[in-house]
């Protein structure tokens, strides 16, 4: 039992590199077999073992997913060639948790949890709370991340080939349909305080320009979406206002 | 701007954690333009700056949703660039010079993520014998050096942030009247505005989210309409 505590606890450790050798061959798939190695030293007689060696180089084939939910897969996968499942089994698992993996976490953490706290810190930052709403951004946003990669990798460790069960836990469920509102409404907020906040110095004719480039930019990234993103935008309206100052004596 | 080497040296310490995390390690997200913007402030002994250039930073993040194998720009090390910039210059001047070496460094990191990646995808093709041997050093070896080549990256991008912030003053601030670094703060910030809103409205949809977001407008307009 120890040993397998042991075991998770390494690759809990490795999973927050998941990603460190991200490419477009097998995407995260060595981060996820470097992670999963430690469950598979007590497959057959060890490392050196034939059992043990097709199950890592299985581990590192081509794997997607959203990096703090990858715990699930791998657990399951490494309970999986314990449990003797044949490879196309194993291979067959991995292939059905990318989708919902990905689907998952990305409307969990990326729609959810993360613009939900980033939301909430610029309302902090706005109304005066200087580097504590940073601070509390960090640990409050991390205590979500440690606890969704442990609970992955443990949930996906347990049910092993029924990992499915797992993903239907009701907490995941019940997260989903109260962070989107969450979100939508402290970034909500967010957008005219932090406007607010940056404009402080300017004179009133600038933040009636503001406004009004604002709008035009806005209605730009809706029509040409496909082409323009926040970027270019940012670059082209800089490049004009740069302009303008140089031809407008 | 010059500043001293022990300051530029810390800067691009934590550029290089702030670009590692972005990615590849811990994902912690310190790698957000508010945290990274904030702690370059912190090591410059001017956080409100930090925390200036941090919201416009993170304004602009939220047009990007990194899903797949999606490119985007990289705001943590060109926030990092940004206050750097900014640190030197008082109110809209920084905030509009801060922003253009920001933006580009943004830009360039960017590109700097999906060279890596190649590098990384022909690196993984090549040992793909030692990886189907189910070598665990071998794999081992691979993952950490494709880490170490991230933060390599990621402190080089820093580097070019921090040469641009260094010749961003003289080159641009001197020319620049007052009324000319408000038109660019003013391009910045309502830059931000617009992809900050685009981009949120691309996760909430419509529908009753729709709601949620519009009455959390109304209420962040009532309260800075207050203050």
């Amino acid at each position: 039992m120890a040993a397998v505590r042991f075991a998770l606890a390494r690759a809990l450790l490795r999973l927050f590199a998941v990603q460190g050798s991200y490419n477009y061959e097998r995407m995260l798939g060595v981060g996820v077999g470097v992670a999963e190695e430690p469950l598979l030293r007590d497959l057959g007689d060890g490392p050196g073992d034939g059992r043990y060696r097709a199950a890592v180089a299985r581990g590192a084939h081509f794997f997607n997913a959203h990096p703090y939910m990858i715990g699930l897969a791998v657990g399951a996968a490494a309970r999986a060639e314990h449990d003797g499942a044949t490879p196309d089994q194993v291979e067959r698992l991995r292939e059905a948790l990318c989708g919902p993996l990905g689907s998952i976490g990305d409307r969990l953490v990326w729609a959810g949890w993360l613009p939900l706290l980033s939301g909430l810190a610029l309302v902090a930052i706005a109304l005066g709370g200087g580097w504590w709403a940073v601070a509390s951004f960090l640990f409050v946003y991390n205590i979500g991340h440690v606890a969704l990669r442990w609970w992955a990798l443990r949930a996906g460790w347990e049910y092993g080939t029924r990992v499915g069960t797992a993903l239907h836990h009701p907490v995941l469920q019940r997260a989903g349909t109260l962070l989107e509102p969450a979100m939508a409404f402290a970034v909500g907020a967010a957008l005219p305080l932090s406007v607010q906040f940056l404009t402080g110095l300017f004179p009133p004719v600038a933040r009636v320009t503001l406004a009004i480039v604002a709008a035009l930019a806005f209605l730009a990234l809706r029509w040409r979406g496909d082409r323009l993103n926040g970027l270019r935008l940012a670059l082209g309206l800089a490049a004009v206002a740069l302009i303008v100052g140089w031809i407008w004596p | 701007m010059s500043l001293p080497l022990d300051v530029l040296l810390l800067l691009l310490i934590w550029g290089m954690f702030v670009g590692l995390d972005l990615v590849s390690l811990p994902q912690m997200m310190i790698a957000r333009p508010l945290v990274a913007g904030t702690v370059a402030g912190a090591i410059l002994g001017d956080i409100p700056t930090g925390l200036k250039l941090g919201v416009v930073f993170e304004l602009l993040q939220f047009d990007i949703l990194p899903v797949g194998a999606v490119r985007y720009p990289e705001y943590g090390p060109a926030t990092i660039a940004a206050v750097a910039t900014a640190h030197a210059s008082s109110g809209v001047l920084g905030l509009g010079l801060g922003g253009v070496v920001g933006l580009v460094t943004g830009l360039i990191g960017g590109l700097t993520i999906n060279l890596l990646r190649r590098v990384n995808s022909r690196v993984v093709h090549a040992a793909a014998a030692r990886l189907e041997s189910g070598d665990p050093g071998a794999l081992v070896r691979l993952h950490a050096v494709a880490l170490l080549r991230d933060a390599l990256r990621a402190a080089l991008v820093t580097a070019v942030g921090l040469a641009l912030a260094r010749i961003a003053r003289p080159l641009l601030a001197g020319p620049l009247s007052p009324r000319d670094a408000t038109l660019l703060a003013v391009a910045i910030v309502a830059a931000a505005l617009a992809a900050g809103t685009a981009g949120t409205l691309r996760l909430v949809g419509r529908g009753r989210n729709l709601a949620w977001f519009l009455a959390g407008l109304g209420g962040g307009i009532l309260v800075a309409w207050l203050r």
